[in-house]
């Protein structure tokens, strides 16, 4: 009795749902003028709330600068504003106040189209980014809403799952896919785009190692051989210790802004920041507790390994 | 959720997987048209001959076809009864009330139950051998008329993509809560039908919850990859008319010409 | 020590006797001790969560059997026999807050004990106490659990399996999702659950730091069955092993390998930065930092 019940039930969710992502497709973010700035994005005071009953701002008063082809790691504890400040960048939420500037255009209404075309981003869940039927049409779902002709969207198609490594999957569909394969998809369909800047929004989060790995490589490549500005929203050590640069955030605002090696350094406050600690330097607690004295100097594996085996083995 | 096999697509390589979908879209509507031209053996008998030539071309088991049936079963005899207790006509075998069972209303009945079974073949090839997706596409093509009256077919098919594609992942979804609400003690399906009513509230909460959730990430996605609406989209996936699609026209318009030339 | 669970040639098969059909277990015999920690480790697709979803009945052995907390399944077993096996396991599974649905988190928390028996003030009572468990602010009880934040709903979710009481308590990847500060609050309350409530628990996990940290046991699955059912130490000890079946290493025997391979002798690898330190704390000269001071 209940099976065919939750069936029907499926069927009107399902209905739902279309009308729900129809309905939020066309409240469409509205903005204003515009002016020119150096750097690939610059934010300038930047202020959001999510309703106007919020007493708390959700993004306060941001000031941030990337550089061009440069890899900023951001990351903050769970429910910090990393997300919307990502979603703010691509004119995703109407700022309260403040200015955006990407690739030297103010975001408003009349040019969101044309700095979306410039900013790919690649989400948290795989399976709620994968728009297409199948592999090779979700690649091509963004070249589509550009208006590509066909025979340069199929180029397109076939060199970005080139680049990540699924072209024998081209005719799949999702649900025959993992986790970490529909990822690739994903990224893949930002690179088909050929956007200036590429936002990750904890794209590694639900993936199992395996998985993990190879989108941080993937991430890695894009950033050093094809000259991405990558901005990274990331939980993960491996990925932030990549990144040229790592901003903190918390309480919807920037707390703090350094080398990856800076920020390392600070231990155990790392995990109020959303971030494990480095092992080097778990390692390093663990030693100085038992009283060995260690270089106070933030040291990567390589260099603790090294400097563990001379100390030992001089003896 | 193990049961959704049927109408499912079946990977194949036959001669119909490869037909173009607005072809095979238009001929299978064109096909339940005309089998209400039927009305003798003969007419009944090259239909079937032409459904059993398709399904041998498919190469699908006849299995999946006669499991399409079997969850109308009911309907089909219901409407077969009806016929023979209410057709008049020819000899009357019995006769009791408003019931009259006569060798004319046999005959219907038996008509009836073919013509049923003809259409769900038809019904049940077009889905076996064609993915969502290109009939969705086929769709789109075949509505492409109705934009200049201002339906919006190009929002409504790519809303039924994307539903079709959500399908399997709703179906997932579904056992997972199932199955966690079960963890936790509740039994769908058992007791009194209050009981079990008040056994799916568990269910369809968290469902709808997700699915909004759901729909708010795509829809993000989606305008983060720049979509705004139908206008000025291309199309990837492109459908290509051949040959057999020209033939398997050919064959209906020919199929057409011998029913009216049989039927009395 | 008493058998909890006992697994017997247990075989799985998807969509058995369909076109779609799929093996997902073959031959799985596992004992596992009442009271004890294991961790199953494997690939993707290894068939760890069809193997737990064996345990409370939410699938039924293709063939063989199992005996879980006295209850025994087959695929013969009514699912009306379940319940009370259900009873005694406890199961959180991969983002578990997708589960919540009532009014309050109060009510939803206790939505278990009262479905096995409870009236709803001793179901209430319960859920109270295991609200403070898990780390839930008093504040927060009579709130709907969809205001919270993604943390705390997994926590509800958690105290709500708990409240079952159980006496094994099954965990598939709990902390998927969560950030590093919530996932450990989250190991060191299951160790602590371990510890003093003696439950057995059986952890699914990618994470070889937690199976090297909390684990007494572990199992390694691979396309469906059994590839090793034994100690961490065991375990970690042969990392070639590990490399050729795609599974990683805890960090420390990561970098404890590492240092081996510079020539630092170790009997056996180490498993967590404590036992890691102790060791090279015997090895190293007390005066240590001849580099920097
Ligand atoms: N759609 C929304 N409506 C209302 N409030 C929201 C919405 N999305 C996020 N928030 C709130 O805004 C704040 C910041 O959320 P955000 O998603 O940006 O965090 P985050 O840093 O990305 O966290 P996480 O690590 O969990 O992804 C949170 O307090 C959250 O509850
Ligand atoms: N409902 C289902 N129908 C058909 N096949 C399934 C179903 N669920 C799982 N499988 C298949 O069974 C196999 C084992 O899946 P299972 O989910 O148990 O793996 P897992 O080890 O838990 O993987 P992960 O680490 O990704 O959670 C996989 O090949 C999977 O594709
Ligand atoms: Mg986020
Ligand atoms: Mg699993």
């Amino acid at each position: 009795m209940v099976v065919p019940f939750v069936y029907a039930f499926n069927i009107l969710n399902l209905y739902f749902f279309m009308f729900r992502i129809m309905v939020l497709l066309i409240l469409k973010t509205k903005f204003e003028r515009e002016r020119t700035m150096d750097g690939i994005i610059d934010i300038k005071d930047l202020c959001f709330r999510y309703s106007q009953e919020n007493e708390k701002l959700d993004l306060s008063h941001v000031d941030l600068h990337v550089n061009e082809g440069e890899w900023l790691a951001v990351i903050g504890h769970n429910g910090s504003g990393k997300s919307t400040l990502a979603k703010a960048i691509d004119g995703l939420i109407e700022p309260e106040s403040g200015e955006i500037f990407v690739d030297g255009q103010k975001l408003t209404e009349e040019s969101l189209w044309n700095i979306r075309k410039k900013i790919g981003m690649v989400f948290q869940n795989p399976d709620n980014q994968f728009v297409g039927a199948d592999v090779e049409g979700d690649v091509a779902f963004g070249l589509e809403n550009q208006g590509i002709e066909r025979e340069e969207m199929h180029i397109r198609v076939k060199e970005a799952l080139q680049v990540v490594n699924m072209q024998d999957f081209a005719k799949h569909e999702p649900v025959r896919l993992s986790g970490g394969q529909k990822q690739r998809v994903a990224i893949a369909g930002v690179l088909a785009l050929r956007p200036k800047i590429v936002i990750f929004d904890e794209s590694t989060s639900m993936l199992d190692p395996e998985g993990r790995m190879q989108i941080i490589s993937l991430i890695k490549q894009m950033n050093r051989e094809e000259g991405f500005t990558v901005i990274s929203i990331t939980h993960d050590i491996d990925e932030a210790s990549l990144a040229d640069r790592v901003v903190v955030v918390d309480d919807g605002k920037i707390m703090g802004d350094s080398l990856p090696e800076e920020l390392f350094q600070k231990g155990n406050e790392l995990i109020d920041l959303g971030l494990d600690v480095p092992y080097p330097q778990r390692l390093k607690f663990e030693l100085n507790k038992r009283g060995i004295q260690t270089p106070s100097e933030y040291m990567d594996e390589g260099s603790m390994v090294n400097w563990l085996s001379r100390s030992i083995l001089k003896n | 959720m193990d049961k959704m096999l049927l109408g499912r697509y079946i990977n194949g390589e036959s001669l119909i997987h490869h037909l173009d979908p607005r072809g095979k879209l238009f001929l299978s509507f064109y096909f339940i048209v005309i089998v209400f031209l039927c009305n003798n053996w003969e007419t009944y008998v090259l239909m079937a001959a032409m459904v059993m030539l398709f399904v041998k071309l498919s190469d699908i088991s006849l299995g999946f076809f006669i499991k399409g049936v079997r969850p109308l079963i009911w309907l089909i005899l219901f409407t077969v009864l009806l016929q023979i207790f209410f057709s008049s006509g020819g000899q009357v075998f019995w006769h009791f009330g408003p019931f009259t069972i006569t060798d004319q209303g046999l005959i219907n009945g038996v008509f009836v139950f073919c013509r049923f079974v003809l259409i769900i073949f038809m019904s049940t090839l077009l889905t076996l051998t064609t993915t969502p997706i290109e009939i969705s596409d086929g769709l789109e093509s075949l509505l492409k008329p109705l934009t200049k009256i201002k339906v919006p077919v190009y929002e409504i098919a790519l809303m039924l993509s994307i539903a079709l594609r959500f399908v399997p992942t709703l179906m997932d979804e579904t056992t997972k809560i199932m199955n966690a609400q079960r963890a936790r003690g509740v039994n769908f399906g058992e007791g009194n039908l209050l009981k079990q009513i008040k056994s799916v509230i568990p269910l369809l909460i968290p469902l709808f919850v997700s699915s909004f959730n759901r729909a708010e990430d795509l829809a993000t996605a989606m305008e983060a990859r720049g979509y705004h609406g139908g206008e000025g989209r291309t199309k990837y996936r492109e459908q290509e008319w051949r040959k057999n699609d020209t033939l398997a026209v050919i064959l209906f318009i020919a199929l057409t010409g011998a029913l009216i030339f049989l039927r009395n | 020590m008493v058998k909890s669970i006992h697994i017997e040639k247990l075989n799985y098969v998807y969509q058995s006797g369909t076109p779609f059909s799929r093996r997902a277990l073959t031959d799985v015999s596992l004992d596992i001790k009442t009271g004890s920690y294991t961790a199953i480790i494997g690939h993707t697709g290894s068939g760890k969560s069809t193997l737990l979803q064996h345990l409370n009945g939410l699938l039924k052995p293709t063939s063989g059997s199992l005996t879980v907390a006295g209850n025994h399944i087959t695929s013969e077993t009514k699912n009306k026999e379940l319940n009370e096996l259900r009873h005694h396991v406890g199961f959180v599974f991969q983002f578990p807050e997708a589960q919540l649905f009532e009014e309050t988190v109060l009510k939803d928390i206790a939505f278990a004990p009262k479905n096995f028996g409870k009236s709803d003030e001793e179901a209430e009572q319960v859920a109270a106490k295991m609200a403070t468990l898990v780390g839930l602010p008093d504040s927060v009880l009579d709130s709907s659990p969809f205001e919270l934040s993604g943390g705390q709903m997994r926590r509800v979710a958690i105290a709500g399996v708990l409240a079952m009481e159980p006496q094994i308590l099954v965990l598939d990847e709990p902390t998927a999702g969560l950030d590093p500060k919530g996932r450990l609050e989250m190991m060191e309350m299951f160790e602590q659950l371990h510890q003093e409530q003696h439950l057995t628990i059986i952890l699914v996990t990618h994470q070889m730091n937690d199976v090297a940290n909390y684990a007494d046991h572990v199992v390694v699955m691979e396309n469906g069955g059994l590839i090793a059912n034994s100690t961490p130490e065991r375990v970690f000890s042969d990392p070639d092993w590990l490399h050729k079946h795609h599974l990683g290493l805890p960090q420390t025997t990561a970098f404890a390998a590492k240092l081996a391979k510079q020539g630092v002798p170790f009997e056996t690898l180490p498993l967590t930065e404590k036992q890691l330190a102790e060791k090279l704390a015997e090895l190293m000269p007390q005066s240590g930092g001849e580099l920097h001071g």
